[in-house]
């Protein structure tokens, strides 16, 4: 049997399913609280709220300007066509808008809250009767296709409501975080409970925030998401976000071979486990792998102090997309730490022992879908 | 007096870092050992400049008495046969040179022993003179048993002290023929020529070219005689690897070919039919072998035996295309194999480990050893045989050039090529697909995907090598002519006059019965 430097392997402990309800119940972050952890969760945080600007004000241009377009070439272009856009583009010299679209087929397809619910009724088949109709009117492909494939124009709506709900979530996803970065600056945030805290207070405010989307053809307007449907910020859009892209996920097409030889893929098909949260940080950069789209996006965004940090660590600039996943990972913990906190049916701090028990239930199911995810990111 | 240089040079580089004042660090050591081993390499490279591709005899012949009461003549010359030996031990001593780093005993030595073996090998494959090859033959065993017993591995008293004595009995069994042959025909003129061998009867002719065989058999290594080799592999460090493998396993084919053809050719006709049925035992075996070994360097070392055996089916046939194709084996052979164990090198140096139970995942992008990994895969499609590489070239040229004669033997070859894909997919597979890791499985697959793991990062100098060595092997894919313009005239001009003096007491026997007069 060989023998392995210890330097080389490292194995960091787990945190099980009573240790995760336990910090939930006591108003304890799932994350340890360390400066380096900090430095981490912020600076990420900061570039991935610059990156998810961009990614916000594509998707409502999508979902606005591309609406219906069968063969939208331009769509990552933001509306700019001029010749320099196109080389940088062409040079892949931009953000990689490609992992905004992973992101709300996620969602599209994982179909969980009021906005899929939404998607199901009457209301919405017959708002879809009225735009196709109109469109048709304007548009000769269409007018051909819809008659050949009936569902597929309803499908694409489906997906331009998806598109422009993302984009109005990671709107208000953005401010925050770029706010928790210049809230840390300003010494405001100085540790990870701050942090937690921080996000789960936007979360908040932002929660009842009316999730709306219509368009206009021609000189017409057409509601597809309209006010009386009553979608809001938290529940229709933020919690399915959360169950697609950092519960579920999807498994990725680059990795599927990658995770079956690592016995990755779970026996039970009802495991539906591949999302950020449970997601293996090392395939990162591989081939066809959605999040290397996303870390090379918040590589070109990185604060100079974390990037600074991380050439101190292993082997530099070479695995820097790899690190900036791992430090990505403990972010969205807190960020799910923030929704949790920020859901719990009733205050932490109750006395009554109906109200106990029942934050004790949501502390336990949380707990028990957590501790199946790499939470060997949150010690170290 | 050109090839004279190929021998001066490295040895006079040896007694230079010898004798060398002062104590210089043992990076000046290495710097001056590639300055001394590039010159060899101009030489060499000038010696092909003046190389005439459609001479078919000696060329650059040098002659000079040196003992003749014993028949032991300063006698070199160069052909189609060695001009490509040459070149690829010229080659390979440089990158074994490039590639040694780190090294932390008696630097001073561990150089000019390779420089020692460098010129030996020259002179080996320069030599006319019988005598005066066995002298270079056996002035190369020395250097390599000390690189193998001094800077080898945990084992490595006990794999150079089988190295050494099974080498040793090769160059008893290459004396005694040497001798034998002056014996049995009275004479002792040891210079290069089959007519010695005609005034031999069959009985003595088959006993000489039946020691040789052994002889040479050891060194390529043929099954069963390979027992060395494995062992010898996994204790030497990787630069001695590559020499190894690269250049002195050539001197037994190289011998094969000259002494054991060129001497004794009638013996050799009668014998062929047993050699290639050897030769594809040795293909099968080795391939076989191959496939069970768990640590990357032995799984490379088989191959080796495999691979080899191909040199002797084509040897075997005897044909003007078999006998190119055994040139373009040895050629090639040398660089992949020096190439595969560069490449295993790397990964050791930053895992710690060549254990495909314990390697993992090695071609992840950012935290493992992409590039290594990348040129590995070539490196196994070039063993494997894939067109547009050296390895396709060659061993087509083998089994075209030997189907005609052998064809089960030749059958049972190209299994063992297949076999080649199998052995190097299971190495690539195991160490460089799947999820990063250097340790054993737990059997828990959560515990197993939750590791990370902290490779050094291998620095852009450390490829270099092997990114010449995939160079060379591509280019001898895409354009075979380089070579075999060397060659070809030698070889069939072997090949022809082998089979004239063997096929002429036959030939004239049955031209006469049809003719009626028998």
């Amino acid at each position: 049997m060989p023998i392995i430097p210890a330097e080389l392997v490292q194995a960091n402990p787990s945190l099980n399913r009573e240790e995760i309800q336990a910090r939930l119940l006591a108003g304890q972050t799932l994350l340890n609280d360390s400066a380096d952890h900090l430095l981490q969760v912020v600076a990420v945080l900061e570039s991935y709220g610059i990156v998810l600007d961009a990614y916000s004000k594509n998707l409502i241009y999508q979902a606005e300007h591309q609406f219906l377009n069968p063969l939208a070439l331009f769509k990552y272009l933001d509306g700019d066509l001029s010749p320099a856009k196109i080389w940088r583009h062409l040079n892949h010299d931009r953000i990689n808008f490609e992992y905004a679209e992973y992101c709300m087929k996620a969602m599209l397809w994982h179909g969980t809250g009021g906005m899929d619910a939404y998607f199901d009724g009457e209301a919405f088949a017959a708002n879809c009767e009225r735009v196709i109709a109109a469109k048709r009117r304007r548009d000769p492909l269409l007018a051909l296709l819809h008659p050949l494939a009936p569902a597929f124009l309803p499908e694409l709506i489906r997906t331009a409501a998806t598109t422009h709900a993302l984009g109005q979530f990671w709107r208000v996803m953005s401010d925050l975080f770029l706010d928790l970065a210049a809230a840390e600056r300003d010494g405001r945030v100085r540790s990870i409970p701050a942090v937690v805290d921080f996000i789960k207070d936007g979360l908040v405010a932002a929660a009842a925030n009316p999730i709306q989307y219509g368009v206009s053809i021609g000189t017409e307007q057409f509601w597809i998401l309209p006010p009386e449907a009553n979608l809001t910020f938290l529940v229709d859009v933020a919690v399915p976000y959360v169950e697609a892209v950092f519960l579920r996920g999807t498994p990725f097409l680059g990795t599927v071979s990658f995770n079956a030889q690592a016995q990755q893929i779970s026996p039970d098909q009802a495991q539906f486990t591949y999302g950020a949260l449970y997601a293996d940080p090392l395939p990162t950069m591989g081939a066809g792998i959605p999040p290397s789209l996303l870390m090379q996006d918040m590589y070109r965004h990185l604060p100079e102090a974390l990037h600074t940090w991380y050439l101190q660590r292993s082997r530099g600039e070479g695995d820097v997309r790899v690190k900036i996943c791992m430090s990505f990972q403990k972010a969205m913990f807190c960020v799910t730490n923030a929704a949790i906190n920020g859901t719990m049916p009733h205050p932490l701090d109750s006395q009554d022992p109906v109200q106990r028990s029942a934050n004790a239930a949501y502390a336990q199911a949380w707990a028990t879908r957590l501790a199946a995810g790499r939470t060997d990111c949150l010690a170290l | 007096m050109l090839l004279s240089s190929l021998l001066l040079v490295p040895f006079l580089g040896t007694l230079a870092l010898l004798l060398w004042p002062s104590s210089p660090s043992p990076q000046r050591l290495r710097l001056i050992a590639i300055a001394i081993l590039s010159v060899q390499l101009l030489l060499s490279l000038v010696a092909l400049g003046r190389f005439d591709v459609h001479q078919s005899g000696m060329q650059l012949v040098e002659l000079q008495p040196w003992v003749p009461g014993i028949g032991l003549d300063y006698s070199l010359g160069i052909d189609g046969l060695s001009l490509p030996l040459v070149l690829i031990n010229a080659a390979l001593s440089l990158v074994a040179a490039v590639i040694t780093r780190d090294i932390d005993k008696r630097p001073r030595i561990y150089f000019a022993m390779l420089l020692l073996i460098s010129g030996a090998v020259n002179g080996a494959f320069l030599a006319q003179n019988l005598l005066l090859f066995f002298l270079f033959y056996e002035l190369e065993l020395i250097p390599l048993w000390l690189l193998i017993s001094v800077w080898g591995g945990t084992n490595r008293t006990y794999a150079a002290t089988k190295f050494l004595i099974f080498t040793a009995i090769s160059g008893m069994l290459i004396l005694g023929a040497f001798l034998g042959l002056a014996l049995l025909t009275g004479s002792v003129d040891f210079s290069l020529t089959p007519v010695l061998s005609e005034r031999l009867s069959m009985g003595g002719q088959l006993l000489l070219l039946g020691a040789l065989l052994i002889g040479f058999g050891i060194k390529i290594p043929l099954v069963p005689l390979h027992n060395w080799l494995p062992d010898a592999h996994t204790q030497a460090s990787t630069p001695v690897s590559v020499l190894l493998a690269g250049v002195l396993l050539k001197l037994g084919t190289y011998g094969l070919l000259r002494f054991g053809l060129g001497l004794f050719p009638e013996a050799w006709a009668k014998l062929a039919p047993a050699l290639a049925i050897w030769a594809a035992i040795s293909v099968l075996y080795g391939s076989l072998a191959a496939i069970a070994q768990t640590d990357m360097k032995r799984m490379v070392a088989y191959s080796s035996v495999g691979h080899m055996g191909y040199v002797l089916l084509a040897a075997a046939a005897n044909t003007p295309v078999s006998l190119l194709g055994a040139v373009f084996q040895m050629v090639s052979h040398g660089l992949i194999s020096a190439l595969l164990f560069l490449l295993v090198g790397i990964v050791y140096r930053k895992t710690g480990t060549r254990d495909l139970e314990v390697l993992r995942g090695l071609l992840n992008p950012e935290k493992g050893l992409p590039f290594t990994g990348s040129l590995m895969i070539v490196g196994v499609m070039a063993s494997a045989g894939l067109p547009g590489m050296a390895g396709f070239i060659s061993e087509f040229l083998v089994f075209r050039g030997s189907i005609t004669e052998f064809p089960v033997a030749t059958l049972l070859s190209m299994v063992g090529s297949g076999l080649t894909a199998v052995y190097f997919l299971l190495l690539v597979n195991r160490a460089f697909f799947g999820r990063l890791a250097i340790t054993p499985p737990t059997g828990d697959a959560l515990v197993d995907t939750r590791l990370d793991v902290r490779l050094a990062p291998v620095a852009p100098r450390e490829t270099i090598p092997a990114i010449a060595l995939v160079a060379a092997v591509v280019v001898l894919g895409l354009l075979p002519s380089s070579l075999s313009r060397l060659s070809e005239v030698a070889t069939t001009s072997m090949a022809t006059a082998s089979q004239l003096s063997s096929g002429l007491a036959s030939g004239l026997a049955s031209a006469l019965s049809a003719g009626g007069v028998g």
